[in-house]
C-alpha cells in the first residue's frame, strides 16, 4: 500500500499542478489580452490627433485640454451626472416603496413579480422604442392621457425643458424592477421571529424602519446604488433612440458624446479621450459610493455576503 | 376574530395595490402587444381603438424582412459567446472556489470590476484593431467582445454555485482515485448543473440585448436584432406596427429565458454578489 502511494503521490501532483494551470491561465489570457490591452490602445490613440484619413500626429494631453476647454463637453457631463443623480433617487425611492408593498404574502405575487421584473430583462434599446411609442407628440398616449385629465400635452422629445424628462422615465420604468428584486431579497433575509416582533412593536414607524428593516436593506441598497449609478453613467441606447440627444446636445450623455465623435466627426482621438474620461468619473465615483455606503456597523453576514 | 378581519382586509388593500403596480409597469408591454397587431392607421388613432380586427399582416412584413435573419443573428452570437464563456468562467470559477492562489482576491476584484467597464471604452480601440484584422462586420468580432462581460459575469455567479457544493464529495471521489480534472467533470460539474444552466440563460439575455458594441462592430453582415430594430425606426419612421411586431418577436425569447430563470433574478442581476 505504502508503495503504491509512493508511486501515486508524484503523479497526483503534477496532475494538479496541471489542472490548475487549466483552471486559470486560458481565462486570464484572454481577459488580459481583450482588456487591458485595447484598454492601453485607447490611452495612447487618445494622445494623438487622430482624424480618420489623416496621419495621426503626438499631441500629448492635447486632446484632454481641447475637451476640457470646450463648453459642450461640460454640458454633455452635467447632463450625463444628472441623469445619473435623478435616476438613481426616483428609481432607489419609489423601489424601496414598492418592495415593501410587494413584501406580503398574498395570492397570486409570483406572477405579479414576474411582471414587474419583466422590464429590466429587455434590452434598454427596446424600453426606448416603447417610451418612444408612448410619448410621441402628436399619437402617443401620454399626451392623451394628459389632455384627458386637463393638462397641456409636452413635446416630450424635442422640447429643452422635457427631453431629459423622457430618458428619466424610460429608465426609471426599466430599472426600478432592480430596485424591487434587491429590495424584497433583503426583507426575505429578515428572520420571521424579527419581522413578527415588528409588527406586533409599537414603536414609531421609522425606528422600527431603522433598527429591524435598515440592518438587511443595508447591503440591498448599497448594490442597487452601486450597480445603477453604474449604468446610467455609461447610458447610450435610451438617448441613442428615443431623442437622439437632442433637442440640442440636451439628452446627450458621454458615451453618445464618444460615439458621435468617432462615426460623424471621424476623431478618433477625441472619442478615445472621451471614453477614458467616462472610465475615471465612472470609477471615481464608485469609490465615493463604496466610501459612503459600506458599512461602519458590522452587519448580519449569515445570509447576505458582504463582498465588493 | 377581529383581528382575522384586520388580516383579511389588510390582504385585500396589499392585493390591490400589487395589481396596480404590476398593471402600470405592464402597460408599455401590452401597448406595444396591441399594436403590433394594428393597421397602419389604426396605431394613430386617438382615443385608441381596444377592440379592433387584429391583422397579421405586420408579423407577414417583418417575417420576409432582414430582421429575421438579424434575429437569427443575435441568436448565434448570443448562443456561441455564452459556450465559450461557460467553458472558461467554469474552469476559473471552480479554480477561486477550491484553490487559493497568491493574489486571488485581487484577481476576482478586477474581474468584478470588469463590471464597470463602460461599452464606450473598449468599443473605439476594437473598431480600430477589428479594422485592420478585416474583422469588422463579423459575428466573431462580437462574440469575442461578449465573451468579456459574459466570462466575468460567470466567474461570479458560478463562484458561488461551486461554494454551495459539499466538499466532502469531492474528497470521497478523490479517495476513489479520481484524478482533479475528473472530480471537477464528473462530481462538480454534474451537481452545479442547474446553476450553470442559470448562468447561460443570463448570458444569452446580456449578449442578445447589447447594443453599442454591436452597433460600432457592424455595417450588413453581422447586424443583431437590437441594431435592425433601430435601423427599422430610422428608415420606417412611423410605420408602428411593423417596428412592434419586430420589437415582439425579439422579445419572445427574453421573456422565455425571464420565466426560465424567475428563481434566481437576484443572483443573475447582482452579479452573484446576492444570494
Amino acid at each position: 500500500m505504502r508503495e503504491l502511494n509512493q508511486i501515486l503521490v508524484p503523479k497526483r501532483r503534477s496532475q494538479e499542478r496541471w489542472f490548475r494551470f487549466l483552471l486559470f491561465v486560458p481565462t486570464m489570457v484572454f481577459l488580459v489580452l481583450m482588456v487591458i490591452f485595447p484598454l492601453v490602445y485607447s490611452v495612447n490613440i487618445s494622445l494623438y490627433d487622430y482624424v480618420r484619413g489623416r496621419e495621426p500626429r503626438f499631441i500629448g494631453l492635447g486632446n484632454y485640454l481641447q475637451l476640457f476647454q470646450s463648453e459642450q463637453f461640460w454640458l454633455v457631463t452635467w447632463i450625463t451626472l444628472r441623469i445619473t443623480l435623478t435616476c438613481v433617487a426616483i428609481e432607489m425611492g419609489l423601489g424601496l416603496l414598492l418592495g415593501f408593498a410587494l413584501s406580503q404574502r398574498i395570492p397570486g405575487m409570483g406572477f405579479f413579480r414576474l411582471i414587474i421584473f419583466l422590464p429590466m430583462m429587455l434590452a434598454p434599446l427596446v424600453a426606448g422604442l416603447f417610451w418612444r411609442l408612448l410619448l410621441d407628440q402628436t399619437f402617443g398616449l401620454v399626451n392623451f392621457f394628459l389632455e384627458r385629465i386637463g393638462l397641456q400635452p409636452v413635446e416630450w422629445l424635442t422640447n429643452p425643458r422635457f427631453a431629459i424628462w423622457g430618458i428619466i422615465l424610460t429608465d426609471v420604468w426599466q430599472w426600478t424592477p432592480f430596485v424591487v428584486l434587491l429590495t424584497l431579497a433583503g426583507l426575505g433575509t429578515i428572520p420571521p421571529e424579527l419581522q413578527e416582533a415588528a409588527t406586533l412593536d409599537r414603536a414609531h414607524p421609522w425606528m422600527r424602519f431603522k433598527h429591524i428593516y435598515l440592518p438587511y436593506l443595508r447591503m440591498p441598497i448599497m448594490l442597487a446604488v452601486l450597480f445603477r449609478s453604474i449604468d446610467t453613467l455609461k447610458m447610450f441606447d435610451v438617448p441613442y433612440i428615443l431623442t437622439g440627444g437632442g433637442p440640442g446636445d440636451l439628452t446627450t450623455t458621454l458615451s453618445l458624446l464618444g460615439y458621435r465623435n468617432l462615426f460623424a466627426f471621424f476623431k478618433v482621438g477625441v472619442a478615445s479621450a472621451i471614453s477614458w474620461f467616462v472610465v475615471i468619473i465612472v470609477n471615481v465615483l464608485v469609490n465615493i459610493l463604496l466610501k459612503i455606503l459600506s458599512p461602519k456597523r458590522k452587519i448580519p453576514t449569515e445570509t447576505v455576503d458582504t463582498g465588493l | 376574530m377581529h383581528g382575522e378581519k384586520k388580516s383579511a382586509i389588510r390582504q385585500t388593500v396589499f392585493l390591490i395595490v400589487a395589481i396596480a403596480i404590476t398593471v402600470i409597469f405592464m402597460f408599455p408591454l401590452l401597448w406595444v402587444i396591441v399594436s403590433s397587431f394594428k393597421t397602419r392607421l389604426e396605431v394613430f388613432l386617438l382615443p385608441p381603438k381596444w377592440i379592433f380586427l387584429p391583422t397579421a399582416q405586420n408579423y407577414r412584413d417583418i417575417f420576409t424582412s432582414d430582421f429575421m435573419y438579424q434575429f437569427r443573428n443575435s441568436l448565434i452570437i448570443a448562443a456561441l459567446s455564452m459556450g465559450i464563456s461557460l467553458f472558461l468562467g467554469s474552469l476559473t470559477a471552480y479554480g477561486f472556489s477550491r484553490y487559493s492562489i497568491r493574489g486571488s482576491e485581487g484577481l476576482l476584484f478586477w474581474i468584478l470590476s470588469l463590471r464597470m467597464l463602460p461599452p464606450i471604452a473598449v468599443v473605439i480601440p476594437f473598431y480600430l484593431l477589428f479594422r485592420s484584422l478585416g474583422l469588422l462586420d463579423t459575428n466573431a468580432a462580437l462574440i469575442l467582445v461578449y465573451c468579456i462581460f459574459n466570462i466575468s459575469f460567470s466567474i461570479w455567479v458560478l463562484k458561488g454555485f461551486f461554494d454551495e457544493i459539499p466538499i466532502e464529495l469531492e474528497e470521497a471521489a478523490k479517495l476513489d482515485g479520481y484524478s482533479p480534472l475528473q472530480v471537477f467533470w464528473k462530481v462538480s460539474l454534474p451537481l452545479a448543473r442547474s446553476g450553470i444552466a442559470t448562468t447561460a440563460i443570463f448570458c444569452l439575455i446580456q449578449s442578445l440585448n447589447e447594443f453599442l458594441v454591436a452597433l460600432t462592430l457592424t455595417t450588413r453582415k453581422a447586424v443583431t436584432a437590437p441594431v435592425g430594430l433601430a435601423k427599422l425606426q430610422t428608415f420606417l419612421g412611423t410605420d408602428w406596427g411593423r417596428i412592434s411586431a419586430a420589437a415582439v418577436i425579439f422579445m419572445i425569447p427574453v421573456v422565455v429565458f425571464t420565466i426560465l430563470v424567475r428563481n434566481e433574478l437576484i443572483r443573475g442581476m447582482s452579479f452573484g454578489r446576492m444570494q
